[in-house]
């Protein structure tokens, strides 16, 4: 090997190996070769494969003036053919058509004389040409021939190696932006946010002048831009893009669309845009605007444009559906706070509920529960119930939370007196179908929700004027398959929709409350019988308590009358003996008052206890009372006492007349009592009575004694009991025992400050069984003696 | 004279009741029991009996069936302690006297059965 050979396979492996930039070192080569083959010029065509075209871009000479362009089409003169057949090719300006076919190289080496042309290509792509110029004519040696065919080779090597070079760096940047992107996506930043920024590197990744996201609104259809970025030049570019395969497996089979459009000023603008589907539906656009070239003029979208379009869509696409999550996410989150601060409600008032068994105060605390803003929070409350017999639905209680309350925790608030309670009293509603939701919800058992719409159609309720509501919610509170009332509740007043969970909640309420309401309910009642029963043991103890005195009052008496009597019948006739202005006679008759008094009291115990024998017949109850009145004539008068007989003929009475005169006889002395300070006016007024079991005979005796005081009231008929001085205190009691042994009655009219009504009332004969009369027929007739008063 | 039988176990109200009725001019015959008022009822031609209910031996009650068997004519009075008590058996008596301090109701109760 010759020893320039040897110069020049060093340096340019020298070259090869360098690290200055590729372009230095294409040039660096061209210019070995030029100088070892000692040709006038040696020049490097790069191929630009999208117009298959030859440009020159390097020359041994050094830099090339920018106005000087030399273009050949692949095919065109050597440097054409080269590149058209891979193959060397070498011309002669003598050669036909060479100077022709190769015109354009005349401007740089105007004297050519020889030309050849060798492909830089490796295995796979071809990247340009080599030509060399000379001024003479050559022919060159096959190991010129070699040297330039090693150049070519090199250079191709070269060019390849900064291709992938620069591919790689391309890359890598999009790689980093798509890192950037990924970690932005997974980042909660907002939606909008996010898809700006998308927007905007896609731009700047693919150097377009503007790009658009188009979204498509699913509920109505329309698309809008959601985000965009530099020059958009047709605010509504999201083309009609045909429906994206049901299986959009690889990017490829997705449409895209790369096509112009005219701006407003007629401006043609390119653009590339890829869907954005996903779950098999489109949902909108990424589309990019005018890719620009480095120098400035618009340049085609290459395939690596759209692979980042479909990776930008799919980015985008991700971010969708997690934002959608998210959004869902967050709903289902809110719901659920909400369900638990309604149930927390819920429990609250549940367990106020628990304090209390009466109904007014279970009805206070399930309308604070429903009205405060720490409960369930509705505007307006009424609960009504049904009154089962007239098959109406009765206003029980209803409120309504008062404008600006303070929300204090529910558990105080609970307990609290209603402050804005709603005049319920006129609710009165049939319960019967088509009488609007409150009979509905009675009627099926059901809640009913009216919503506004359905206002119109409705038929009109039969609901007091001032109620206004046009949505409402009515819940029937239901105890063992019978609606025993509802609750309604209404927002009318902040005009608020109703929503679903509390709603839920009141339903759960209600089912609670419906409970509690009756149980309070039953506990009433219980707690009525409960003191009914305590007052009929008391009476009961009371009648024991008197058989037990009856027992011994009839064993006294019988004891001690037998030496009253004789006592008493002694002095008597001691009286008799004594003479009249004898001091013995004073004391005798001492003795024989005192004995009255005693027997007296004597014949009221027994009268008392019941120990007598009854003598029945049909009297006529006027002829009674004015058969008493005589008996008292002489004390009334004494008293200044008014009587008025307002006496009317009504149906003689079954009675023993002896115990009927006495009861007036009491009634009469009771009244004189009353009046015997003051005087005043006794008024006996007789009527006929019907009463549920029949048909009574009555007697009103009032007087003007001022009435009994409230304290002693409910003790007048109790044996003993007297605010008289010298009474027994038999009186009445007697004279109830008596009316009550007639199956009669004795009523009390008391009116402080005026005066006692007692009102008796007997059975008239027809209605009334006597066993009394009975028995003493059949006795009468078995001793064989005439029945009848004995007195 | 009319002959009137007191039968009553209290020596009292025989002694009173038969002073009351002899200065009323009536030959007075005490019983103690029911039993010694029928053997007086035999063996006398009484005009009027005055019984006590409660009494030992033989009660009014008693003594006052077995009268009306013997001599269903001779008028029986009752005379009693209790007001009226609750036995129909003094429902058969000719009248009912309830013992008072007060003899007026014993005197005219007596007349009006003899008739006087």
């Amino acid at each position: 090997m010759s020893s320039e050979r040897l110069a020049f396979l060093s340096q340019m492996v020298e070259v090869l190996t360098s690290t200055v930039s590729f372009g230095e070192r294409l040039s660096n080569m061209v210019h070995l070769l030029a100088r070892f083959l000692k040709v006038d010029e040696a020049l490097y065509f790069g191929l630009d494969k999208g117009k298959d075209t030859l440009s020159l871009q390097i020359s041994s000479r050094g830099p090339i003036a920018p106005q000087l362009r030399v273009e050949f089409q692949s095919g065109q003169g050597v440097v054409g053919a080269a590149a058209k057949t891979r193959q060397p090719q070498v011309a002669h300006r003598e050669e036909e058509g060479v100077l022709a076919e190769n015109i354009l190289l005349d401007q740089i080496q105007p004297q050519f004389a020889t030309l050849a042309a060798f492909p830089v290509a490796d295995d796979n792509f071809l990247y340009g040409v080599l030509l060399l110029i000379d001024t003479n004519l050559r022919v060159f040696t096959p190991l010129e021939r070699q040297a330039a065919h090693l150049t070519s080779l090199m250079l191709a090597g070269t060019l390849r190696q900064g291709l992938v070079q620069e591919e790689a760096k391309k890359r890598i940047a999009e790689l980093s932006v798509l890192f950037e992107v990924g970690k932005a996506i997974s980042a909660t930043v907002e939606l909008d946010d996010l898809l700006q920024r998308v927007v905007s590197t896609t731009a700047k990744v693919i150097n377009a002048r503007g790009a658009a996201l188009s979204i498509i609104d699913t509920q109505t259809g329309e698309t809008r831009v959601s985000s965009q970025y530099g020059l958009v030049p047709v605010a509504k570019i999201c083309p009609t893009l045909p429906p994206a395969p049901a299986e959009a497996g690889s990017p490829a089979e997705i449409p895209f669309l790369e096509g112009q459009t005219s701006d407003a000023q007629g401006k043609v603008h390119y653009h590339l845009a890829v869907p954005l589907s996903f779950k098999g539906q489109l949902h909108g656009t990424l589309c990019v605007f005018d890719k620009i070239a480095p120098g400035g003029n618009h340049q085609p979208f290459d395939p690596e444009n759209r692979q980042l379009m479909f990776t930008m869509a799919g980015l985008i696409v991700n971010a969708l559906e997690n934002a959608l999550t998210y959004q869902q996410v967050e709903a289902l989150a809110e719901r659920n706070e909400r369900m638990v601060r309604n149930l927390t409600a819920l429990q609250e008032i549940s367990q106020a509920m628990l304090t209390t068994v009466q109904e007014e105060r279970l009805l206070d605390i399930i309308i604070q529960g429903l009205i405060q803003p720490s409960g369930l929070g509705f505007d307006r409350v009424q609960i009504l119930e049904v009154d089962e017999a007239a098959q109406v639905l009765r206003g029980r209680k209803g409120a309504e939370r008062p404008p600006e309350a303070p929300v204090l925790p529910l558990a105080e608030v609970l307990f609290l007196p209603l402050a804005a309670e709603l005049p319920v009293s006129d609710w009165q509603i049939p319960i019967s179908p088509g009488l609007g939701a409150m009979a509905q919800a009675v009627l099926r058992m059901r809640p009913v929700h009216q919503h506004p719409s359905r206002q119109q159609n409705a038929p009109a309720a039969p609901w007091p004027q001032s109620f206004d509501a046009l949505e409402y919610f009515v819940v029937p509170l239901v105890v063992k398959d019978r609606a025993t009332g509802v609750i309604m509740v209404d927002n009318q007043v902040s005009g608020r929709p109703l929503e679903p969970e509390p709603l839920h909640a009141l339903q759960m309420l209600a089912t609670q409350a419906a409970l509690m309401l009756e149980n309070a309910h039953l506990y009433s009642t219980i707690e009525a019988n409960n003191r009914e029963l305590m007052l009929i043991r008391e009476r009961m103890l009371e009648s024991d308590r008197l058989a037990a005195l009856s027992s011994l009052a009839s064993g006294m008496a019988h004891e001690i009358r037998n030496p009253l009597v004789s006592i008493g019948g002694f002095a008597r006739r001691i009286a008799k003996l004594v003479e009249k202005d004898s001091p013995l006679r004073g004391y005798v008759e001492v003795i024989q008052e005192e004995v009255s008094r005693l027997e007296k009291l004597l014949r009221e115990i027994l009268d008392f206890t019941g120990e007598n024998l009854s003598y029945f017949g049909d009297h006529n109850l006027d002829q009674l009372i004015e058969d008493t009145l005589p008996l008292i004539q002489r004390d009334l008068e004494a008293c200044n006492i008014k009587v008025v007989k307002d006496l009317h003929p009504v149906p003689r009475i079954h009675c023993d007349d002896r115990q009927i005169k006495q009861v007036f006889y009491n009634l009469f002395q009771n009244a004189r009592q009353a009046m015997h300070e003051t005087g005043g006016t006794l008024t006996i007024r007789t009527f006929r009575q019907e009463r549920e079991d029949g048909l009574y005979a009555a007697a009103a005796v009032s007087d003007t004694g001022g009435g009994i005081p409230l304290d002693v009231l409910h003790n007048i008929f109790n044996p003993f009991f007297s605010t008289k001085d010298l009474g027994t205190g038999l009186g009445l009691s007697i004279a109830q025992r008596i009316i009550a042994r007639h199956y009669g009655h004795i009523e009390v009219k008391n009116e402080l400050g005026r005066g006692v009504t007692f009102i008796v009332t007997l059975p008239i004969a027809k209605y009334c069984l006597v066993k009394d009369a009975g028995q003493s027929a059949a006795l009468a007739s078995a001793l064989n003696t005439p029945s009848g008063g004995r007195r | 004279m009319k002959k009137i039988l007191v039968a009553d176990d209290e020596m009292a109200i025989r002694l009173l009741y038969s002073e009351e009725l002899k200065e009323e001019g009536y030959e007075v015959y005490t019983a103690t029991n029911g039993r010694e008022a029928l053997d007086i009822i035999d063996k006398v031609p009484l005009d009027l009996v005055i019984l006590d209910i409660k009494m030992p031996e033989m009660d009014g009650i008693e003594a006052l069936r077995q009268i009306k068997k013997l001599k269903p004519d001779l008028p029986v009075l009752f005379s009693t302690a209790y007001d009226f008590k609750q036995d129909f058996a003094t429902w058969a008596a000719d009248d009912y006297l309830v013992k008072s301090s007060d003899l007026e109701d014993l005197i005219s109760t007596v007349k009006k059965h003899l008739k006087e």
